[in-house]
């Protein structure tokens, strides 16, 4: 047995700060760089004159609600993401496991193809969809309580079914997928201070819930039959858990559609910075979420000038290899 | 305090598990359940400690029926070490026995004076006051063995349930853990029940023992009484002789000869 390393709340509350330092410096530069760069003293002028400028348009109703949707969104993922490894005891749990992916896309799919003109409805009915295909998943599973791997299977099969219907609408439209594919591979593209109002109270409700599952989240990894002879209510506080994860991860997808990695990945590095104990792992994953998102969406817009790589593409790509340097090199916390 | 199952039928789907036993369990015993392998050991004892749904029947603490208590409240009287149990490698040992404090606590309390003294109380209590600042995993078998029986105490039951507790330790950890359970039985009161593999260890430590066979009670009453080399031929279909040896309190089981 390797000794594993002990995490005090010296280290936690230091690696926390940092993330917020790195969290205001990503979000600074995220407003600075672009098509068109600002310096600091630029930003802030533009920020506090009271004359309308370009600089001042792009700075305030261009770059900062899209900065304040990255941070928010990727806290979420994360967060959601957290919450439903604990609840499956499954270090590959994420929102896409419980069908929110899915269920977001069917239904935006469905409006973007069939019904054009109901277009800005996108969200809430991606919403809709996310919560509908959750609940599906959760009603098949359920026998006696929910056990993990049927939540699993259960996702597996109905996440197949959505994706089959996903298939066939996209290639009965093939002329008019643009909306669709932003949608799919996640992007935060034009999106305004309308977004920001339209996420902002349902992430920060979700989050706080979240935060207040800590508890419960500790206790589930502790097996089934001793959070049950501690007088948890397993069945009830893994229902609890995946409501919470499904509305933060649903509410998210409704801005800014299918991300993917956030959720999963984010919650590992976490763990492996700070250790298994919710109480430290998930608001570090929070902060990481947002600090990692905020990052790829910059990456994301700058990288190409002239054209925007959509963020979920930006994620994969970068958080799949580096998911894979962490597996090798860190893989033992991992695998157990 | 006493806990009373009557007349428990327990089935996995088709299967029956359990028939038709009655079981009485009373405070300040050691009370250990033996029986070959797949014979209803533990599907007894988890439908004694609401870990498991029964068919038919009744359980009753204190003339209380089990289904009408809440879950912590339950928690608080009767502290059950299920045989399979597992932390995150990287749980600190203080934290871990701190969630025997759990049943205690609203969901946003956190650990109060009181709390922290009945941890420190049961880290003393089962050796594991040096372990406190390590991570689980830092742990061998046996000091994680009594790690986990200090979380279970930390509860304060009256009664505590222990699943096979020696099953995956080597001789030395297995009669640490006995001398454990006995000490706490004498000087704290708390009544014992275990479900036990090996047949010495149950006659040592037992104040009674049930034994059960396909699903049935076999017979019950005082180590003694119950180990009897017909007992071990009917039961086990093993052949043996129990000998007293002269300077020792209890008899032991010698074995036929393999060959």
């Amino acid at each position: 047995m390797k000794p594993v390393k002990k995490f005090s709340v010296l280290r936690v509350s230091t690696v926390l700060l940092i993330l917020i330092i790195l969290l205001a410096i990503s979000a600074l530069i995220s407003v600075a760089v672009g098509s068109a760069g600002y310096s600091l003293s630029e930003i802030i002028k533009a920020v506090f004159s009271s004359e309308t400028s370009a600089t001042k348009t792009i700075v305030i109703n261009l770059r900062m609600p899209r900065v304040i949707i990255a941070v928010l969104v990727g806290a979420s993922l994360s967060a959601a993401g957290a919450l439903l490894q604990s609840v499956m005891k499954n270090p590959l749990a994420d929102p896409g496991t419980i069908g929110v992916s899915a269920g977001a896309g069917t239904a935006a799919t469905t409006i973007l193809l069939l019904f054009p003109h109901m277009t800005s409805a996108v969200p809430l009915f991606a919403f809709g969809g996310a919560c509908l295909a959750c609940c599906l998943i959760y009603t098949m599973a359920w026998k006696d309580g929910v056990d993990p791997t049927r939540i699993i299977l259960s996702g597996v099969a109905i996440n197949s079914v959505l994706g089959a219907y996903n298939a066939l609408l996209q290639m009965l439209n093939s002329d008019s997928l643009e909306g669709v594919l932003a949608f799919m591979n996640g992007s935060l593209s034009g999106r305004s201070w309308y977004h920001v109002k339209l996420v902002v109270a349902y992430s920060a409700v979700g989050l706080i819930l979240a935060l207040l599952c800590i508890k419960s989240a500790n206790a589930l990894q502790l097996g089934d039959e001793m959070a049950k002879s501690l007088g948890v209510k397993v069945s009830g506080s893994r229902i609890l858990l995946s409501a919470v994860a499904a509305f933060l991860a649903a509410s998210t997808v409704s801005v800014a559609g299918m991300i993917g990695f956030v959720g999963l990945v984010v919650p590992h590095i976490a763990r492996l910075v700070v250790g298994s104990d919710y109480k430290a792992m998930l608001p570090v994953s929070m902060v990481l979420g947002s600090v990692v998102l905020l990052l790829a969406d910059t990456i994301g817009r700058v990288i190409v000038p002239g054209m925007e790589i959509p963020v979920g593409i930006i994620m994969s790509v970068c958080g799949g290899p580096f998911f894979l340097y962490m597996l090798r090199k860190r893989g033992k916390s991992i695998g157990n | 305090m006493e806990i009373k199952g009557e007349n428990l039928v327990i089935s996995y789907g088709d299967y029956t598990a359990v028939e038709n036993i009655d079981i009485d369990i009373k405070k300040g015993e050691i009370t250990t359940i033996i029986g070959p392998n797949g014979s209803g050991k533990s599907t007894v004892l988890k439908a004694l400690t609401r870990l498991l749904k029964y068919r038919k029947g009744s359980v009753y603490l204190n003339d209380k029926n089990l289904l009408d208590f809440e879950n912590k409240e339950f928690a608080r009287q009767v502290g059950v070490l299920p045989q399979k149990h597992s932390a995150p490698p990287d749980f600190k040992v203080k934290d871990l026995v701190g969630y025997g404090r759990m049943p205690y606590q609203k969901w946003y309390s956190k650990n109060n004076s009181d709390d922290e003294k009945i941890i420190d109380w049961a880290l003393k209590a089962t050796g594991t006051w040096d372990l406190r600042e390590k991570s689980i995993n830092e742990c061998s078998g046996g000091e994680s063995q009594r790690v986990w029986i200090a979380t279970v105490l930390t509860q304060q039951p009256e009664i505590l349930f222990l699943d096979e507790p020696t099953t995956y330790l080597d001789i030395s950890h297995q009669l640490e853990t006995m001398r454990l359970v006995k000490k706490l039985n004498k000087e704290s009161g708390i009544g014992i029940v275990m479900v036990l593999h090996d047949l010495t260890q149950a006659l040592e430590i037992s104040d009674r023992i049930v034994v059960i066979c396909h699903g049935k009670k076999y017979s019950e009453g005082t180590p003694s009484e119950v180990i009897t080399a017909q007992m071990m031929k009917e039961v086990y279909n093993v052949d043996c002789d129990i000998i007293n040896v002269p300077g020792r309190n209890k008899p032991l089981i010698a074995y036929k000869e393999i060959i």
